[in-house]
């Protein structure tokens, strides 16, 4: 998806290493997705469904 | 000790077949011999480069910058990088950032495998409708996707 556009940042975190933010994000299973700190889902989704949330994190009444 | 065997060497030369635009390979990590600073051992970072120094030796597209996370701070701060071990995968096709916290082992070894060729192709395998929506966003997007090891 950060091929597409320059807004985007897609970070990939191996959780074990990073301790703090397992804790930070309450991971308890993987993959967890979080965009912009507002939007969250775990599993593997269709592209579609994954769409849809970034278009609801990219809302203006997501903040 | 290599991390990648003989078989994977000939899939993963086969996979660089179709690489298309170099593809750089920006790493942080620290150094790697002792006195490490209390709370910032880094168990993964020396693995990790040696890991990427294999893949940068299977293709002349691919090409491997180290830098210590220290000592070039100030750049690791230009790619909002506040942990290690780091790695941004940077190509001309490539509009916004893509990064690797922690070592890309496992799973993820495939996952890195697959964004290194769509970084050097400049195309995700994403649908038109998506590739519409991404670009049409006028709001900076930061996904994160936390992973295990498997």
């Amino acid at each position: 998806m950060a091929i597409e556009n320059s807004r985007i940042v897609a970070d990939v975190v191996e959780v074990n290493e990073f301790p703090h933010l397992a804790q930070r994000y309450a991971i308890r299973g993987v993959p967890k997705t979080v965009i912009n700190e507002t939007v969250e889902f775990v599993g593997s989704i269709p592209e579609s469904q994954f769409v849809e949330h970034i278009q609801r994190a990219s809302s203006p009444s997501a903040s | 000790m290599a991390f990648l065997s003989s078989n994977d060497v000939t899939e993963i030369k086969r996979l660089f077949e179709k690489l298309s635009a170099d593809v750089r390979l920006i790493y942080f990590t620290q150094r790697e011999s002792p006195p490490f600073v209390p709370g910032q051992e880094c168990e993964t970072c020396k693995d990790t480069r040696l890991l990427l120094e294999e893949i940068a030796g299977l293709s002349d597209k691919i090409h491997l910058d180290v830098h210590d996370f220290v000592a070039d701070g100030e750049m690791a701060r230009e790619y909002g990088i506040d942990r290690i071990p780091t790695l941004v995968l940077s190509a001309d096709g490539v509009k916004g950032q893509i990064r690797y916290f922690g070592m890309p082992s496992g799973y993820e070894f495939s996952v890195l495998l697959g964004s290194l060729l769509d970084a050097s192709q400049g195309t995700s395998a994403l649908s038109e409708e998506t590739v519409e929506v991404l670009q049409g966003l006028d709001r900076d997007l930061h996904i994160q996707v936390f992973v295990t090891p498997t």
